[in-house]
């Protein structure tokens, strides 16, 4: 069966012109116009992932990633005019797991799509410490002291990466390549947002960075074991 | 000891010049105790001249009242018959001299130099009178003088406490009938008018400095009076500079200082209008740019989105639809590249840049770079070296736009390289990090290289631009330069090439002097240019 890709455009051209690209992909989409019916269609069709208009009337496209999170790990791909740091990061920090630029190359998008789609596969134990937490490979949970915080598909990739070998100092590059997929020079502010969201929800004061430790100049590293 | 005395020097320096009031009181107290020092000497001088004078008149009197005395008991003895008793009238004279003066002077009765014949009477002095106390000047004096005149001259004396006081000596002399010429002496202490004077003397010290420091601090009164209102607009001054733009200086009367506040105030006002009327004009162009760019982008991407579906179904069309795809596609990204260009000035325009710093290894980012323009090289036969003697540090910089920057020099380069190599040089000092992309192809001359970095401007508009150049990848590197507080420079030579050098600071906010490569650096395997002695 084909995945299931929601498309949230308020224009009607790019929208059609997304669904004509998708379909000669042999992916499925199924369309919205703003962020009431967007939120509507995700809640009834599970799509298995949703491309985002930032700029939508109504709900504001920020905010529709934000509920579909709130209720969900589906990978979000945001579609955004505005390419100023500002507006990538606040999208970002939302939820969404990676954006594009418009105007975009379809075949990059495409590409996007099928990383974000990939399941992921390294060879790990069963249960892997990191800093004070435990994380659980094959249920894909996060747990310290036994109370589980809940990650996206694509956080638990980065925190599972970083604690796979904790010797092992990450660049972002490197990072971009093993947890997004993405084979050429991304842009790597996606890196330094995800790390954020991730130590937001795994830190005991994210200022203060014990479980994902940052390398200056280089990268990312795991923190010791507590 | 001598470090101690230049530091204190230097503060005392820094004080004088850095405060109106230091200097304003410190003039008018040195002014002050030149004037008080000055009428001070004035009174001292005369009020001693005239304690001296009275006091000598008063001895040369007495003096002349002690002489006569004497010489009519000398000439009463003259009048009894028989020998008379020289002895007896010795006494009396001596006795009757000391009735006739106030003080008590030392006294010396001594037979005048010069005479024959043996002396009848002892000469007679006081106990402390000491005959170097009559100098030979007064001696001569007395005896030209004659019998009336009574000679005097002034004399240090020994004091009782160790030192010397001022005192006088009198001399007179007498004619002692049966005994010849007599000199009186009568040594005069005036001790007690030292003392009066170093009281009076005293007292003007005194007073002299007591004045001064009133002055002193009446001045510094003063100058409070007017320094602190031009201390109040200073500090108002500065608040104004630092953004806060409310600050407004008190209007209080009609004096010069009112008025200062006053037209300080309305130039405060004029400056706050405009400041704002900036600030809006910046927001609305910087929502101008933001919303053009939603605006344009949204149409773009579906033709963007079209022209690639039919690019990459290109083959199934007739050679004619096939060939309009290929343009189409060609030109929407050209329009693209355009697009992203016009937006990215504007916002260098508006002032909306900002800065996304990161450590950067930038022979690495050159490198990359290098890789990047690798296919075009390659279709232009081309070889590219990078040469980096420095510059292995992380550098706090916009890895973006130097990549940026950097791809538009390569991508010059090779366009106008003509196939020979083009060198990239990296080199770094203490101050500095420096980028300098040479090519050995066309070149271009002064005036043009002068106008390179111009919107839209070409240097030969026929030439065919395979980089797909929209004519502001220049002007953007260079304001991508300048907002790192660098430098992006030129330097050309029609036939031998150009040579693009980026020079950036080390540290963000430091100003650029010079650079740490020069322009052009010299070629690293160009015996000639050795043997030439180009200056490099």
């Amino acid at each position: 069966m084909n995945a299931r890709i929601l498309v949230v455009d308020d224009d009607p051209a790019i929208a059609e012109m997304i669904g004509i690209v998708l379909r000669g992909e042999d992916l499925e989409p199924e369309f919205a116009d703003d962020g009431a019916v967007a939120l509507a269609a995700f809640r009834d069709h599970r799509p298995d992932l949703v491309l985002l208009d930032v700029m939508l009337p109504g709900i504001d496209g920020v905010e529709v990633c934000r509920q579909i999170r709130a209720e969900s790990g589906v990978p979000v791909i945001m579609l955004t005019a505005r390419g100023d740091t500002a507006d990538v990061v606040r999208g970002l920090e939302s939820g969404a797991d990676d954006y594009v630029v418009k105007p975009f190359n379809p075949k990059e998008l495409v590409a996007r799509i099928r990383a974000r789609l990939r399941p992921a596969l390294p060879e790990v134990p069963e249960t892997i410490r990191i800093g004070d937490l435990s994380i659980d490979v094959a249920g894909h949970e996060v747990r310290r002291e036994g109370v589980r915080i809940n990650l996206t598909p694509l956080e638990f990739q980065l925190l599972l990466a970083l604690a796979a070998k904790p010797q092992q100092v990450f660049t972002r590059e490197m990072l971009l390549e093993q947890v997004w997929g993405y084979h050429y020079k991304a842009d790597t502010r996606l890196v330094n947002v995800h790390v954020q969201r991730l130590r937001a929800k795994v830190e005991t004061d994210p200022d203060d960075p014990r479980i994902v430790t940052t390398v200056r100049g280089v990268g990312y590293r795991a923190g010791a074991v507590a | 000891m001598r470090f101690d005395w230049r530091s204190w020097r230097d503060r005392l320096r820094r004080l004088w010049r850095g405060s109106l009031r230091v200097r304003a009181v410190a003039v008018t107290i040195v002014l002050s105790t030149v004037a008080s020092i000055a009428v001070g000497a004035y009174i001292s001088v005369s009020v001693r001249g005239n304690l001296f004078d009275q006091r000598r008149d008063q001895i040369v009197v007495e003096a002349g009242r002690a002489t006569a005395a004497a010489q009519s008991v000398f000439t009463q003895t003259q009048g009894t018959t028989g020998t008379p008793d020289l002895d007896t009238a010795q006494q009396r004279a001596i006795d009757s001299i000391n009735r006739s003066v106030s003080t008590q002077p030392l006294l010396s009765l001594q037979r005048a130099p010069g005479q024959t014949g043996l002396a009848p009477i002892e000469d007679q002095a006081s106990p402390a009178f000491d005959d170097a106390m009559a100098t030979g000047a007064l001696r001569s004096a007395v005896l030209d003088g004659g019998l009336d005149k009574v000679s005097w001259q002034s004399i240090a004396l020994p004091e009782t406490h160790g030192g010397t006081g001022p005192g006088i000596v009198a001399g007179s002399l007498i004619d002692i009938p049966g005994a010849g010429r007599y000199e009186l002496f009568l040594v005069y202490d005036l001790s007690d008018v030292q003392d009066t004077l170093n009281f009076v003397q005293g007292t003007l010290a005194l007073g002299g400095v007591a004045l001064v420091l009133l002055i002193g601090a009446v001045a510094y009164v003063i100058v409070r009076l007017v320094v602190g209102p031009v201390r109040e607009a200073a500090d108002t001054s500065e608040k104004l500079a630092a953004g806060q733009l409310e600050e407004r200086l008190r209007e209080r009367g009609d004096d010069e200082l009112a008025t200062l506040a006053r037209s300080f105030n309305r130039m405060a006002d004029s400056l706050q209008q405009q400041i704002s009327q900036l600030a809006d004009l910046s927001r609305l162009q910087q929502r101008f740019v933001s919303d053009v760019s939603h605006e344009l982008r949204t149409p773009l991407t579906t033709i963007r989105l079209a022209g690639d579906v039919l690019y990459d179904q290109r083959d199934e069309f007739p050679p004619a639809t096939k060939r309009t795809a290929e343009l189409l596609h060609a030109q929407t990204q050209r329009f693209e590249v355009l697009l992203g260009d016009l937006l990215e000035m504007s916002r260098y325009d508006a002032g909306a840049v900002q800065l996304d710093l990161e450590p950067t290894n930038l022979v690495r980012l050159v490198e990359d770079a290098v890789e990047w323009v690798r296919p075009l090289a390659v279709e232009k036969e081309t070889e590219v070296r990078v040469i980096a003697p420095g510059g292995y540090f992380e550098a706090e910089v916009d890895a973006r736009r130097i990549r940026r920057i950097l791809q538009n020099l390569l991508g010059n380069a090779i366009d106008h390289g003509e196939g020979r190599p083009i060198d990239v040089h990296v080199d770094s000092d203490a101050a500095a990090v420096a980028i300098a992309v040479r090519d050995h192809g066309i070149g271009m001359s002064a005036t043009d290289a002068q106008r390179v970095f111009d919107r839209f401007w070409r240097a030969d508009p026929s030439r065919r631009r395979t980089t797909g150049g929209t004519g502001l990848g220049l002007a953007i590197a260079q304001e991508d330069a300048a907002v790192h507080g660098g430098r992006l420079e030129v330097w050309s030579e029609p036939g031998e090439g150009s040579c693009f050098r980026l020079t950036l600071p080390r540290r963000r906010g430091e100003a650029l002097r010079g650079s740490p490569l020069d322009l052009p650096p010299a070629d690293p395997d160009d015996e000639s240019a050795a043997t030439r002695g180009v200056a490099s």
